[in-house]
Parts: structure tokens; sequence; C-alpha cells
């Protein structure tokens, strides 16, 4: 018997807790829409920003950085220089969450404590995959998009800091400036390039696309980091040139990653339609119709139009993504940890069969319904409408959730 | 000692957990070979290189090799020329995974 390294998939109790917290706040992300009025909603309201930092931090964060330790070592080729740390990243996002989202909701107070434990959750991970990248030898381009993304968060999260503490009085600070630069950084330059980088790692292994070339990442992902520096820096000299070229080649380069994605699509081999390829689908025709809204905003002028953009690149675009790759990677996990040393003694399941196929489905068509009739009632301000996508919602959550513990417990 | 297609026809058990098909119809298994002193040489690839379970699978093919009668080494060679694409696989495996 040989031994098994386990440079490539860490134990799955480590990584396990970020995706049941992941579930459960994606489920409380759903319920807190029920709190939202359509009509006067406004970036600048605190509910507003509070449901963002609970579905970002608590949903996206959570899973992203839980999925990064199995990750990680896939993309970047070496093993973690201390994938133990992530024992210590999930307590302390956990709590800095929920500081944060009281402290928007209740007591701004709150805030730079929620702020400081989040950083020094994000800044763990940071370090650790900084770290990590050290034993790379030699770059390609996923590999940078690791590295710049990260980098970018190390940027975004003082800046968030810096806003929590000019939030809560602490100090006096332009709150408008720095938190357009918090939001470029975080979700600009780390999310949108992780998920760049990561999805065309992650897209061809599962559908056997090959063939296809990676200059359309290589741009996107340029035109993306260039945005957003000139984004961060024109919130800081006021230039609305620098300003608004910055927010036409972001959306430049989300429609270049989208052909690329396409590009991936037409050369896979595997065209089966599971709950991976649906949510996939789903996800990257959420980023078109964002990008879509974000430029008739631009056009307009009105603020609707914003907030549907950004709801329908969350829940839609990040929220699909999210799941849908859950579908494959808590799967795996199990699997490993679980049937594979069982191969060649006995039978053991595939991985599709782990997928539950009746909640997977509801998680989507309810979810994908709830959606579509959230970003109406953004754009109709209708408090009605507002209420039933979130009973659409909220059914595909507890579906997703049901579906995350029965994957976990798969025996 | 053993002919390639003996030696194909052990590491056929070998499955991917992932497609589900085994490595041989895959096209992922390139060659093998064995002398008479039962050292077996297996040179196969992967369909990605960020495959998470590449480490597995070729102690996989090592213990598959490994059950036959007499062998008494197996060495796999990883190699990534030529690159797998789908056309390597056999018929039934890319009409099956084509949906047709």
């Amino acid at each position: 018997m040989f031994s098994i390294s386990q440079d490539f998939a860490p134990p799955f109790k480590l990584i396990s807790p970020f995706f049941i917290l992941g579930s459960l706040f994606y489920l409380f992300s759903s319920f807190y829409i029920f709190f939202f009025s359509a009509a006067d909603m406004s970036f600048l309201d605190t509910k507003v920003i509070g449901f963002v930092h609970l579905f970002l931090l608590g949903f996206v964060m959570m899973t992203i950085f839980g999925a990064m330790a199995q990750l990680v070592p896939v993309v970047l080729e070496v093993g973690h220089f201390g994938v133990e740390l992530f024992y210590a990243i999930w307590p302390l996002l956990l709590i800095g969450t929920l500081l944060m989202v009281f402290g928007f909701l209740e007591s701004p107070a709150l805030l730079p404590y929620g702020g400081t434990v989040v950083l020094i959750a994000m800044m763990v991970f940071v370090m650790e995959i900084f770290l990590t990248m050290f034993k790379v030898k030699k770059l390609n381009i996923v590999m940078s998009s690791v590295l710049i993304s990260n980098t970018f968060l190390f940027f975004g999260i003082i800046f968030g800091l810096v806003m929590a503490l000019a939030y809560a009085g602490t100090i006096d600070a332009d709150i408008g400036s720095l938190l357009k630069a918090h939001v470029y950084l975080v979700v600009g330059g780390y999310i949108s390039v992780t998920i760049m980088g990561l999805s065309v790692v992650l897209i061809p292994m599962f559908g056997l696309s090959h063939g296809f070339s990676m200059k359309p990442l290589e741009i996107s992902m340029g035109m993306m980091s260039l945005a957003v520096v000139l984004v961060v820096l024109s919130a800081f000299i006021k230039f609305d040139i620098i300003e608004n070229f910055g927010y036409a080649l972001a959306i430049i380069s989300q429609l270049v990653y989208f052909y690329h994605i396409y590009i991936i699509y037409k050369t896979r081999a595997r065209k089966e339609r599971d709950i991976y390829a649906i949510s996939l689908i789903f996800s990257y025709l959420s980023l078109v119709v964002s990008l879509l809204l974000g430029i008739a905003y631009f056009i307009s002028s009105h603020e609707p139009l914003l907030l549907a953009a950004a709801w329908q690149m969350f829940f839609g675009f990040f929220g699909f993504l999210i799941t849908g790759h859950i579908y494959k990677i808590i799967p795996f996990l199990v699997w490993f940890e679980r049937f594979s040393p069982l191969v060649g003694k006995q039978k053991v399941p595939m991985l599709s069969d782990m997928v539950p196929k009746k909640s997977s489905s509801a998680q989507f068509f309810f979810s994908a319904i709830g959606v579509s009739i959230i970003l109406v009632a953004i754009l109709l301000q209708s408090d009605v409408l507002m209420k039933a996508g979130a009973s659409f919602l909220v059914v595909g959550a507890l579906a997703f959730v049901r579906s995350v513990f029965y994957m976990i417990n798969f025996k | 000692m053993y002919s390639k297609e003996e030696l194909f026809l052990a590491i056929s058990t070998v499955i991917d957990p992932e497609v589900g098909y085994n490595l041989v119809e895959m096209g992922l298994i390139y060659d093998a070979e064995c002398d008479e002193n039962g050292n077996a040489h297996v040179t196969m690839t992967l369909s990605t290189k960020a495959c998470p379970l590449h480490q597995m699978i070729l102690q996989w093919v090592k213990e598959s090799v490994l059950k036959m009668q007499g062998i008494k080494s197996v060495e796999v060679d990883l190699v990534w020329e030529p690159a797998w694409n789908i056309t390597m696989a056999d018929a039934h495996v890319k009409k099956a995974l084509s949906g047709a």
C-alpha cells in the first residue's frame, strides 16, 4: 500500500465549517430580504450595507476561503504553507461578520471591533496564500490571478477598517471615497479576479474542455486590475475622466471574460446538463444582465438600475457560481476522505451519486425564480414583488442547506 | 511477461470517480510494458494538470498492475505530451459524454 499525500486535499473537518456556515449565511441573507423596502432602497441605507456584508462576508467570502483551502494546491500545484491556519479563519470571520452586520443595523460602535476581527481573519488568509506562493517556482496566468486578487484584498480590507473607524466616529475621514475604494478593491479586485482565475481551471476541468486560448483571460484580468487601480485613485484625487474610464474598463473586462467562458463552454466534451452546468449557465447569464443594467445606469443615472445590477451580480452571478461549485467540491472532499481508501476493496459511489437530485433541483429553481422576481422588484420598486421573491429565495436557500448537509453526511 | 493488452486490462479496473469511466477507455493510458523479470512501466496522462486526484490515480494504477501475478515493481510515467483531448477516448465514452 502506498502512502496517500494530503497535499492536494486537506482534511474535510478543516473545510466543512466554511461550507456549513456559508450555506447558513446564504439562508440568513435570503431571510434578510423580507426586511427591505423596495420603494426607498439606497446604497447608503445601513440595511443595504448590512445585507451586503452578511452576503459577501458570510456567504461569498466564507465559501471562497473554504474552497481555496482545497483549490490553492490544485491551482498553484504546491502544498499549502500552513493549511492548519484555516482552523482559525472561519471562527474569526464568523464573529467579525456578525459584529459588522449588527453594527450596521443597531450599533455603529461595534463596527471597528467587527472590522478588526474580519481584518485579522483576512490577513491570516492572505498571508497563508502569499507564503504558499513562495513555493511556486514559475507563475502562470492563473497563479498570477491568485497573487493579484490577494494583493487587492489586502488593501481592500485596510480601507474597510479605516472606513469602519470613520463610520463609528473614531477617526475623521471621507467615508464616500473610502467606500468606493473598498468596494472596488474587494468586489472587483478580489472576488472578480479570483473568479476569473479559478473558473478557467475548474470549468474546463469539469467540462473536459481543451484547446482554447488563455489570451482572453490575460486581457480581461489586466483590464480589471487596471480598472480597480484607476477607480481607487479617482476616489481620492477626484478626477472624473479617470473614474469613468475605470468603470468602462471594468465592464469591458467582464465582457471579455464572458467571451472566454463562452469559448470554454463551446469546446467542452462533457455536455450533460447537471446541477453544476445549469447553475453556471444561470450564473453567467446573470453576469451579462448585470453588465447591461450597469451600462443602462451610466447612461441614465437612475439608481434602481445600479441596485438591480449589483443584485444580479451578487445573488445571480456570485451566488449561482458558488452554489454550482459546491455541488462539485463537497462531494469530492467527502469522497476523498470516506471512499478513496476503499477503492479496489469494495464498490464506491461516483461523485455524482453524492449530489441530492431533488433538493439541488429545488434549490436551483426556487432560487433562480426568486433572484429574477427580486430583480424586477428592485427595478419597479415594488414591495409586493420583493416579498414574493424573498419567499422563493428562502425556499431555495433551505433546499441548498439541506443539500450541503446531505453531501457532508453521505455514507 | 505480460502484453500491453493484458496490462491495459488490469489498469481498466481504475475508474475516474468524477467522469465514471475507466482510465483506459478515457484514453489516458498511452503505453504499458513489462520485462521478463516482472518490472512494469506505464506511460499515462491526466485530463488536466489541475486534477486534485492525480496522486491517488497514479497510486491506483500502480496497485492495479501490482495485483498481477509475478509483477515485482511498477513505474508510472506521467506525461503531458501529447496533451489529452476527448478524441483519444473510446467512441462510447465520447458519445455518452456528449449526451448523444
